[in-house]
């Protein structure tokens, strides 16, 4: 699919084929485009662990749901849990160092062995190291780029996605991540068993009122020549909700036996 | 109405159940939400499968609802210990409708019934995927 496609044709699937198992190598796509997102001091701030539905016991099941997270991880074959590393800056002067190496980052920026090591690592990374806010919010940050990643290269794949909360305590117990990890959302992936537009894009805040151009509080003015070109494109689609979505929704709640 | 249950002492709910506040509100809730008028036979059939299940479970509908939340000083908080007794409760309901039913879908049915009706009034919870 065109990037732009892939962009604009996501959202968040809560229906999903149940039956219909997704391809090992799709999951290692996902996770690939996962490795492959910026990455700040170049180091990995997400972990995944994935777990196949059908591959677990049911009490387990349950016991990673919460009340907002049931049907969707009944339906979904493929779930992959996200954590955050908040260790990765401890290791950072190596990667730093790697960067210069490999001229991704040079003198002609300021950068050397000596700026790492004796300006970057103990006087921006040590201390960011030991401040526990910063460093869950640079964690939370760069796991989610990794995680949007994921995300879109799901969509490309032709797979329905989402990405969810999880009981972590239960999740601790079953999956045995490392203690010093942060869960983050669990990520489903199946086929889609709702029309992949979902009803149309989700409402969104004003363009304006998100985006300033100088100054905060100077909304960057929408061109809608752009918009026009990116409705042609795909990435712009009609909001949602489509006429026919409640027929839909109530269809799949009926075929697959969920509440009204 | 006055029912008198094998499990334990005299148990009343109004003749028609229909009119408690959270009877009401699930009824008008979904409704609106499925823009859909209720047919005066399927409306009866979710009433009598609702009095079924708080006649077994021996509490008013108004009240299983007040029962799985709790007061705070923010507003009311769901219980979800609670929560999960009555989904289990749901789900016995379900099972036994089956056994007389031998009808999936049907037992389903009825299960859903009670969830729509604690969904609508502010409980969130859902349904095994019938695959």
């Amino acid at each position: 699919m065109e990037f732009k496609q892939v962009v604009g044709l996501r959202r968040s699937i809560r229906y999903y084929v149940p039956y219909r198992p997704v391809e090992r190598a799709k999951v290692q796509t996902v996770l690939e485009a996962a490795r492959l997102c910026s990455q700040a001091i170049n180091q990995p701030w997400a972990r995944a662990i994935v777990v196949y539905r059908d591959e677990m016991p049911e009490a387990d099941r349950e016991a990673l749901k919460v009340p907002t997270t049931t049907a969707q991880l009944d339906m979904a074959p493929v779930w992959i849990f996200w954590y955050g590393d908040p260790s990765a800056p401890q290791t950072a002067q190596k990667s730093l160092k790697q960067l210069v190496d490999i001229g991704a980052l040079n003198p002609s920026h300021g950068w050397s062995h000596s700026y790492v090591d004796d300006v970057i690592w103990p006087q921006v990374l040590q201390p960011i190291a030991g401040d526990q806010a910063t460093l869950l919010a640079v964690t939370a940050v760069e796991a989610g780029l990794a995680i949007c990643q994921a995300l879109l290269t799901a969509v490309d794949e032709g797979l329905g996605t989402q990405i969810t909360a999880f009981n972590s305590a239960k999740a601790k117990e079953i999956l045995k991540p490392a203690d010093h990890l942060i869960p983050l959302w669990v990520q489903l992936l199946g086929y889609a068993a709702e029309d992949r537009e979902g009803g149309g894009v989700r409402p969104r805040a004003p363009f304006e009122e998100l985006y300033f151009e100088g100054q905060y509080g100077h909304p960057f003015e929408r061109d809608d020549a752009v918009v026009d070109k990116l409705k042609k494109e795909g990435m712009i689609m009609p909001e949602a909700p489509y006429k026919w979505r409640r027929d839909e929704v109530l269809a799949l709640a009926r075929q697959f036996g969920l509440p009204e | 109405m006055t029912v008198t249950t094998e499990a334990g002492p005299e148990f009343s709910l109004p003749e028609d159940i229909g009119e408690l506040p959270a009877v009401k509100h699930w009824l008008e809730a979904q409704a609106r939400h499925w823009n859909r008028s209720q047919e005066e036979a399927d409306r009866r059939r979710k009433l009598d499968t609702l009095r079924s299940f708080c006649v077994i479970q021996q509490i008013d509908p108004d009240a299983l609802v007040r029962s799985l939340f709790r007061p705070t000083p923010e507003g009311p908080r769901i219980k979800l210990k609670r929560r999960r007794i009555v989904m289990e409760q749901i789900a016995e309901f379900e099972a036994k409708a089956r056994e007389e039913t031998q009808d999936v879908r049907r037992a389903r049915d009825t299960g859903n019934v009670v969830r729509s009706f604690l969904i609508h009034n502010g409980v969130a919870m859902s349904a095994p995927v019938v695959r």
